[in-house]
């Protein structure tokens, strides 16, 4: 198998596996957030921005796999 | 070993990619965007070195023309505020109070009076370019690294200054190496100051390639989608094709949005890790 062909295999899986962590993630961190705004809907604002700092974090790992992605794609002939 | 070693190549090319180097590649980089008027100018001028230097500079030339969209705006908003708002006054008013509030919740009243200015022309920046991308004929300049990795070094130079400004030279570097108090913490702090510089250096690779990262695939997934919906009426020679790409233009206002916000909110916690330990009360 040459490096082209390897490419074209690993790229989507890479990319899938980084996404299905990141779907792991996230279900954990919003699933906890509505479940602490369930408890105290006062807290909303300050539970909201914590959650959405924490999907930042969370997503950057997706889009590294993606970036990589896209610097060798074209590689791929 | 040939794939590692191109590797490589790639990312310490991706790493120092300057302005001229990224413009030679623009050709390559043109196939995954849509078609905006620069390259309408181009295909009309033709292969002249006015073109090439569009072509070359667009990025640059899209951001300069959102700043200038966004000065305008903000000049028009406020040259002659009166105290029953006209419509333009209104909807500015409204959103710089309403992150003014919100970075206010963060930073707390005292810190977030400085820091506004700064953090709130980075939000609605970011958003401009990032919308840009939506627009007819419009370009993301955000969807280049060399924007994204120019505003990350702005934040990383700002919260660094306000970290060397607030805490003093010998507290800035007391506070890399994890701001010690007791003899064991004293002990592990010279094992901690290399993990706190490379958490600092990590701060705007994370926030540039986020930015970047998000944005390109939002214009990289319209054009797959306005592609399909071309070929897809291409068998009868069809000049319109199918608006495959609507629900993905909603989609894109808001990460846009919620891109912009993110970029913004995790420069203010930067800030905010760099202010002094008492008055952040942890």
């Amino acid at each position: 198998m040459d490096s082209s062909t390897a490419l074209a295999f690993a790229l989507p899986i890479g990319l899938g596996l980084a996404a299905i962590g990141s779907g792991i993630g996230f279900s954990r961190a919003i699933g906890s957030a509505m479940e602490a705004i369930g408890r105290q809907p006062e807290a909303y604002g300050k539970i909201q921005t914590a959650m959405i700092i924490g999907a930042g974090l969370i997503e950057a790992l997706t889009i590294y796999a993606f970036v990589t992605m896209f610097l060798l794609q074209g590689k791929i002939h | 070993m040939q794939t590692i070693s191109g590797l490589v190549a790639e990312a310490a090319r991706f790493a120092g990619m300057t302005a001229t180097e990224a413009a030679a590649e623009g050709g390559h980089e043109a196939a995954h965007e849509l078609p905006n008027w620069i390259t309408l100018i181009n295909r009309f001028i033709g292969d002249t070195s006015l073109g090439h230097f569009l072509h070359q500079w667009e990025g640059m030339i899209y951001a300069y023309v959102v700043a200038g969209v966004v000065i305008l705006l903000a000049q028009l908003a406020s040259r002659n505020p009166t105290l029953v708002p006209g419509k333009l006054q209104n909807v500015v008013e409204m959103a710089v109070e309403g992150f003014a509030n919100f970075i206010t919740s963060i930073l707390g009243e005292k810190e977030a009076r400085k820091h506004i200015p700064f953090l709130g022309t980075l939000f609605f920046y970011i958003l401009a370019m990032n919308l840009s991308g939506v627009m007819p004929l419009g370009k993301s300049p955000t969807a280049s690294p060399n924007t994204t990795v120019a505003l990350a070094l702005c934040v990383f130079l700002y919260a660094n200054f306000i970290g060397l400004t607030k805490n003093g030279p010998i507290g800035y570097l007391k506070h890399l190496a994890g701001s010690p108090r007791s003899g064991v913490e004293w002990v592990f702090a010279p094992l901690m100051f290399p993990i706190h510089v490379l958490g600092e250096i990590a701060k705007p690779v994370s926030l540039s390639l986020r930015l970047f990262g998000n944005v390109t695939g939002e214009d990289v997934l319209l054009f797959a989608f306005c592609s399909l919906g071309v070929t897809a009426l291409s068998f009868m020679n069809s000049p319109v094709g199918i608006p495959f790409q609507t629900p993905f233009i909603l989609l894109a206002f808001l990460t846009s949005l919620i891109q912009a916000l993110v970029f913004t909110l995790l420069s203010t916690i930067y800030i905010l890790l760099w202010l002094p330990h008492e008055e952040e009360g942890h």
